[in-house]
């Protein structure tokens, strides 16, 4: 709709984007406002255990949140994903919620969905999220559960979805694929993609834990599936199979130029979007806990960060030749997981090639017809 | 539901929706649902409807909105007066004025 004052305009087409997608702007956030979870996925990189003490004390408080929510509106930020843990784990989720639409910021929401009650869909549905998320883990109650290792999860899902779906409020499905839910995966993508009106997708890559826990990280890499299975699934996939083909090229940010350069970051983090940890440590991803790349917004600011901090940690270069040789001139680069976040996770530092990742990305490469890759 | 604007009412913004200017854009955010017709659907206003909707504080009428403005904007009283009815009509239908 358009006449001479006001003019509508769906997100995507919003000016505003359109002005500053050559720009460094802070446009979105990822906010993991508890890193406690009901569930105790065995594939998780990040979740802690619900009861834990600790983490809860650690969790910033409403007035902080506010505080931090006013911050990003003051540096322009449009758009919030509320992710955890489980963010409905927190009794003040509500609070945080309004308190975060009410500061001007459209708000998404990536939840399990156990843990979703009336009250939840009455303030959604008054109060819409600009969309949820639902993490899934299989069709059945066996495989939902083997994966979430909570007794009565699946149930709880159901539920919750269900009382979702009633009031119309727009959910789409992510599941991450592993070895113990891998054979669901295309009953999933049918059984998902019937009730949703956005999408379901599937993540085959499974992150390191964020905490380096040598027991939990061994139990992450007996589940993640091999290459081959990996490019098998994507290949079954219709969906994902056209996605990888048509904006793998689109993975690594224009603005920069990903070989003849030292730059260790070529992704969009920290260009657009940064990622607040429950303690108020901020990251420029979900993945990236190097300590010399994170940020106490308590002892600073938003502003400190996105002006001072994370153009430094942007401006790291590299001078391994082991990676500068074999990753910064791969010609399949697009197809792969590497990135300094996960390498570091994997490896220690934030710049070594990851043997796990190129084995899939010429799995990939293979999939989709791009022939033999010369390394 | 009023759909047409008045000069003799006094019109105040609804708490339904944050105006907010970006990158020199001024845009109004819907808070609730029912406000807009798409379920991403965000609203911008042109620099008139800016100047309008900032004086739209519910202690003046439109009337006295349209002579406020009369004193910052060129053009005629008229031409002002008639942006200021259609913006805040466009406002009423969808609930962003009260």
């Amino acid at each position: 709709m358009r006449n001479r004052f006001i003019e509508s305009t769906s997100l995507a087409n919003l000016k505003i984007l359109q002005k500053i997608s050559q720009k460094r702007k802070l446009v979105s956030f990822y906010w993991e406002i508890t890193a406690r979870c009901n569930n105790r996925c065995r594939h998780c990189y990040n979740a802690l255990t619900a009861g834990d003490k600790l983490a809860q004390k650690k969790e910033l408080t409403l007035g902080q949140i506010k505080d931090i929510a006013h911050q990003s509106v003051g540096l322009g930020a449009l758009w919030c994903s509320l992710t955890g843990g489980e963010p409905l784990l927190r009794e003040d989720f509500l609070d945080i919620y309004l308190s975060l639409k009410k500061a001007g910021l459209l708000v998404s929401i990536f939840t399990n969905a156990t843990l979703i009650t009336k009250e939840h869909v009455r303030v959604f549905k008054k109060y819409p999220p600009r969309d949820m998320e639902v993490t899934v883990y299989g069709v059945t109650r066996e495989t939902y559960e083997r994966v979430s290792r909570n007794p009565g999860s699946f149930s709880s899902f159901k539920r919750g979805v269900a009382l979702l779906r009633k009031e119309n409020i727009p959910i789409r499905f992510k599941a991450m694929a592993l070895h113990s839910n891998s054979h669901e995966l295309p009953a999933m993508a049918q059984a998902y993609r019937k009730i949703t009106k956005d999408y379901f997708r599937f993540d085959p890559f499974l992150c390191l834990r964020i905490d380096g826990n040598p027991g939990k990280n061994n139990q992450i890499k007996s589940e993640r599936l091999l290459p081959a299975e990996i490019a098998s699934l994507e290949r079954n996939d219709p969906e994902r199979f056209t996605a990888l083909k048509n904006n793998c090229s689109n993975l690594i940010n224009d603005l920069l130029s990903y070989s003849n350069c030292r730059y260790i970051f070529q992704c969009g983090a920290g260009i657009s979007s940064v990622y607040i940890g429950y303690d108020g440590r901020l990251r420029l991803c979900s993945a990236l806990s190097q300590p010399d790349c994170v940020y106490d917004l308590a002892g600073g600011s938003l502003s400190d960060a996105w002006e001072n901090f994370i153009p430094k940690i942007r401006s790291m270069t590299s001078a391994n030749k082991d990676f500068l040789k074999k990753c910064k001139t791969c010609s399949i680069i697009n197809l792969c997981m590497w990135c300094p976040a996960h390498t570091y996770l994997e490896t220690g530092a934030l710049d070594k090639p990851v043997e796990y990742f190129c084995a899939v990305a010429h799995a990939r490469a293979q999939m989709l017809g791009w022939g033999r890759i010369n390394e | 539901m009023e759909k047409k604007a008045h000069l003799d009412r006094v019109y105040k913004v609804s708490d339904d929706v944050v105006a907010r200017e970006i990158q020199g854009e001024f845009i109004l955010i819907p808070v609730t649902s029912g406000i807009a017709d798409m379920e991403d659907e965000i609203f911008a206003l042109n620099e008139t409807g800016k100047a309008i909707w900032h004086r739209l504080d519910g202690t003046r009428t439109l009337k006295e909105v349209v002579e406020d403005l009369s004193l910052e904007f060129s053009g005629s009283t008229e031409n002002i007066r008639n942006d200021a009815l259609g913006l805040v009509g466009e406002l009423l239908k969808r609930k962003m004025v009260v």
